[in-house]
């Protein structure tokens, strides 16, 4: 005799073992006796790990004390943090004068403040804040950080600085509050909407004027006290050395990559000369060479200072690494595409700037990323030629009476230091990834 | 200016352009050239001539004629002998080469191990090993190589027991010793006629070449497998080992033994090498493990269920259909990784180990001066190494591609 039912048989419950945690332990760590004893030796090395980085750096660790003899007083096989929290400040500002130290508190807000915009879904044009930030906030920074007085140069590039903020700040609430971009706001506030184009940018650019003005008149009157850079250090010179070289470095890696795709011969002759000679050789023979050969380079007369000579070599260094990694973006656009622009009549540089660079950086991002994180670790190198970078400070404090050969925990502290900066970095490019990939058909 | 042709008017008419001497391609193609050409060289010859004045000016002296000059310092560990004051800082250019090459190529084995198994272990079903691995690469990765030489020598190597409180590493038979002055090991001393047992084992590594390659084609002309792990172990064993009895075992060993204060006889390496290689092969090889892994994962998901269905065992795919098929894509980036160790082992200036830039870059351009050689001579050991790497690199390459079609 056949059953046949009307409805549908309701579904029966998934299987405890698919389920229950018992089931997901046996299927991912216990499904086999070699698997049940590899689970069993990673949890004991786990166990090893932990118990022993928490005693040694917590339990009997050391947070307050006067010098190392205290440290050893309260506890021998603990940490001694003690050290390391007295030269924080050191750690972080190197020698810069204790009573100007907000002016790197106050550059960093500013940075921060000045690349919020970025992030905002509502604000238009974040090609030119991006771009103001990369051409005007180093000048503003720069005065900052070393102050003293200004020549003409400088004097312009920190008023325009100072007006580029201005417009940046402005243009970010219009567009968060009023839903609609600075210059639009403006003109409608005056009342001209109907005006032709050519008069409403005259309208925008005379206002431009009229802040520099301004703000030139201004910044005459601001004056900071000068700090020489021998004083500068800590975790803020390794950042100024990695922010530089992060830069200038992607413009340079552009440039590079597009002269070794070039049709010219002898340019892209150079450029392959010289992306080769540099990655083929460490970091630290760069360095020495800039510290070495670039005063003989240079004509009589003219000295380089040290932090200079830096600069320069890791910014070279790092526009040839990025030039491979842009020119692997550069070989993963289709043909078409460069076709299709010469189609619509575009020239060469059009071409490269609205249609393939956009591509091709937004491929190379986590490649990107990762040469800036590679960068940010490579600074350390600069302690080895002398300078006072977050390492160098670091391994000073053993030299210090109170915490004499104090050596492990400063190492431990900049370890983590970096592994949270690096980290987050990577993590972050990785989400960045995911949603600009979001939109893509293929 | 062939800007018309009238040769090829029967093949295609081309429509009569006027050449127009600013707007021709080929023209300022030619331009753009010679201008970059012509910038560049003003460059160079700029800066040359800038070097030269300095150098008159501060009375230096050019050329290479220094490396036959005496060199009056003495480095702490090195593989040929050197005597200060006597030899030349040519010899201490070949000492630090050899040096930068001795730490790079340790590291380097240590590391490729260190990294397949790490990068294996990531995949594994065990969900736990796989996430310690992923810790193990994430922390090592991203911490500055340098923070984690300093640390490894001056946190662990150099605060190691004195020389009194010898840690034995071989449990009571002291060949090899470990101190704050770096590892000790017995070194073998051979006889007269050890040269049979090398011979021994020469014949005996052809014969299990000729055993495989016999049991190879046997597989494939009538389809057994033939068992050769036995045999081959057995002769690579017994015959170097029949010999050196035979022979009246010409081998003795140089045990290093204290006196005074030190250690005397074998072989010893500074703590500051062991750092080296210890954070060296550490760090690379969280990046090979991440060179592996990706290598692996690349690898067909069908040709995995495939073998399952055919009834291989999972550690037999493993080796025998999914790593053969990754090679392709771990090689370069495992190479490119070894080049980096290589450069990478100069960061030993940092702690005292006397490899190219330390002993050559630093040292001797602060005794001799003569920045330019010998910045230029450093560069050129890179750059040979770097180039003799990625030419293996390119044969790799095309003869992959080659199977591949």
């Amino acid at each position: 005799m056949a059953v046949i039912k009307a409805e549908k048989t309701p579904a029966r419950p998934a299987p405890l073992f698919e389920t229950s945690i018992i089931g997901w332990l046996r299927k991912n760590m216990f499904s086999s006796v070699f698997n049940t004893l590899l689970t069993f030796f990673m949890l004991y090395i786990i166990y090893l790990t932990v118990s022993g980085v928490f005693i040694w750096g917590v339990a009997d660790a050391t947070f307050v004390a006067e010098n190392r003899r205290e440290c050893y007083d309260n506890s021998l096989t603990g940490a001694c943090w003690a050290g390391v929290i007295d030269w924080l400040d050191n750690i972080f500002y190197g020698r810069y004068p204790r009573d100007q130290i907000w002016r790197i508190n106050f550059g960093a807000v500013l940075l921060v403040f000045w690349m919020a915009p970025l992030w905002m879904s509502r604000v238009k044009g974040k090609v030119l804040v991006g771009a103001t930030v990369v051409v005007f906030y180093p000048f503003l920074a720069g005065y900052l950080f070393s102050g003293g007085d200004k020549g003409f140069f400088m004097q312009v590039m920190v008023s325009g600085a100072i007006v580029a903020f201005a417009i940046n700040m402005a243009n970010a609430l219009t567009c968060v509050i009023r839903n609609m971009p600075l210059n639009a706001f403006l003109i409608k506030t005056l009342g001209k909407t109907k005006a032709p184009d050519k008069t409403q940018r005259n309208i925008l650019l005379l206002i431009t004027a009229i802040a520099f003005v301004a703000a030139y008149t201004l910044q005459m009157n601001w004056l900071v006290e000068g700090v020489s850079w021998t004083k500068w250090g800590g975790l803020f010179l390794t950042l100024v050395i990695s922010g530089i070289g992060i830069a200038s470095s992607l413009p340079g890696g552009i440039l590079l990559a597009l002269g070794r795709r070039s049709k010219l011969t002898v340019i892209r002759v150079l450029c392959i000369g010289f992306i080769e000679v540099f990655r083929s050789v460490p970091l630290i023979t760069v360095l020495f060479m800039a510290t070495t050969m670039f005063p003989l380079f240079m004509p009589e007369g003219f000295v380089l200072n040290k932090l200079v000579q830096v600069i320069i070599a890791v910014v070279l260094f790092n526009a040839c690494y990025m030039a491979e990694t842009v020119r692997a973006g550069l070989q993963a656009i289709p043909k078409g595409q460069y076709e299709g622009a010469h189609t619509i009549g575009l020239g060469y540089w059009k071409t490269t700037a609205l249609i393939i660079m956009p591509q091709a950086l937004k491929h190379m991002i986590p490649n990107i990323v990762g040469s800036f994180i590679g960068l940010l670790k490579d600074t350390t190198l600069v302690s080895i030629i002398g300078l006072f970078d977050i390492l160098g400070m670091l391994r000073s404090i053993s030299k210090d009476v109170p915490w004499i050969g104090l050596h492990k925990e400063p190492m431990i502290f900049g370890a983590i230091l970096f592994f949270i900066l690096c980290f987050s970095m990577s993590k972050y490019s990785r989400h960045l990834e995911v949603k600009l990939s979001a939109g893509d058909q293929h | 200016m062939p800007s018309v042709t009238d040769q090829d008017s029967s093949v295609r008419i081309r429509p009569k352009e006027p050449f127009n001497f600013f707007h021709d391609k080929r023209v300022r193609s030619v331009f753009y050239q010679l201008l970059t050409a012509a910038i560049f060289g003003w460059l160079v010859w700029y800066l040359v001539s800038n070097t030269a004045h300095n150098l008159e000016a501060r009375d230096m002296k050019t050329g290479f004629g220094f490396v036959n000059s005496s060199a009056g310092f003495d480095t702490d560990f090195k593989l040929i002998d050197h005597q200060p004051g006597v030899d030349t800082y040519g010899r201490i250019f070949v000492i630090g080469v050899l040096n930068t090459l001795l730490v790079s190529f340790f590291a380097i084995i240590l590391s490729t191990m260190l990294g397949f198994l790490v990068g294996v272990i990531r995949l594994s079903p065990n969900w736990l090993a796989s996430k310690v691995a992923l810790a193990y690469v994430e922390v090592f990765r991203n911490v500055p190589l340098l923070i984690q030489v300093v640390f490894w020598y001056i946190g662990v190597f150099s605060i190691l027991p004195v020389v009194k409180k010898t840690i034995d590493l071989s449990i009571g038979a002291e060949v090899v010793l470990l101190n704050n002055r770096g590892l000790y090991l017995a070194t073998p001393i051979t006889g007269s006629l050890f040269w049979l047992t090398t011979l021994a084992l020469i014949v005996a590594v052809i014969g299990v070449y000729i055993l495989r390659r016999r049991a190879h084609k046997l597989q494939e002309q009538t389809g057994k497998q033939t068992k050769i792990l036995l045999p081959s172990l057995a002769l690579l064993i017994l015959l170097p080992t029949l010999t050196f009895v035979a022979t009246g075992m010409p081998l003795s060993w140089d045990i290093p033994t204290l006196k005074g204060f030190n250690f005397v006889g074998g072989t010893s390496v500074p703590p500051s090498f062991l750092a080296l290689l210890v954070a060296l092969s550490i760090y690379h090889a969280a990046q090979i493990a991440e060179a592996v892994r990706a290598g692996i994962l690349s690898v067909n998901k069908g040709q995995n269920e495939a073998a399952l269905s055919i009834g291989l065992k999972p550690s037999r795919i493993m080796s025998m259909v999914v790593i053969p098929q990754a090679m392709p894509a771990i090689v370069p980036p495992m190479i490119s990784n070894w080049m980096n160790t290589v450069k990478n082992s100069s960061l030993g200036i940092a702690i005292g180990y006397s490899e190219i830039v330390s002993l050559y870059m630093q040292t001797t351009l602060n005794n001799a001066g003569h920045a330019v050689e010998i910045v230029g001579m450093t560069m050129a050991f890179y750059m040979f190494v770097s180039l003799t790497i990625s030419y293996f690199l390119n044969i790799y390459n095309k003869r992959v591609q080659l199977v591949e079609r």
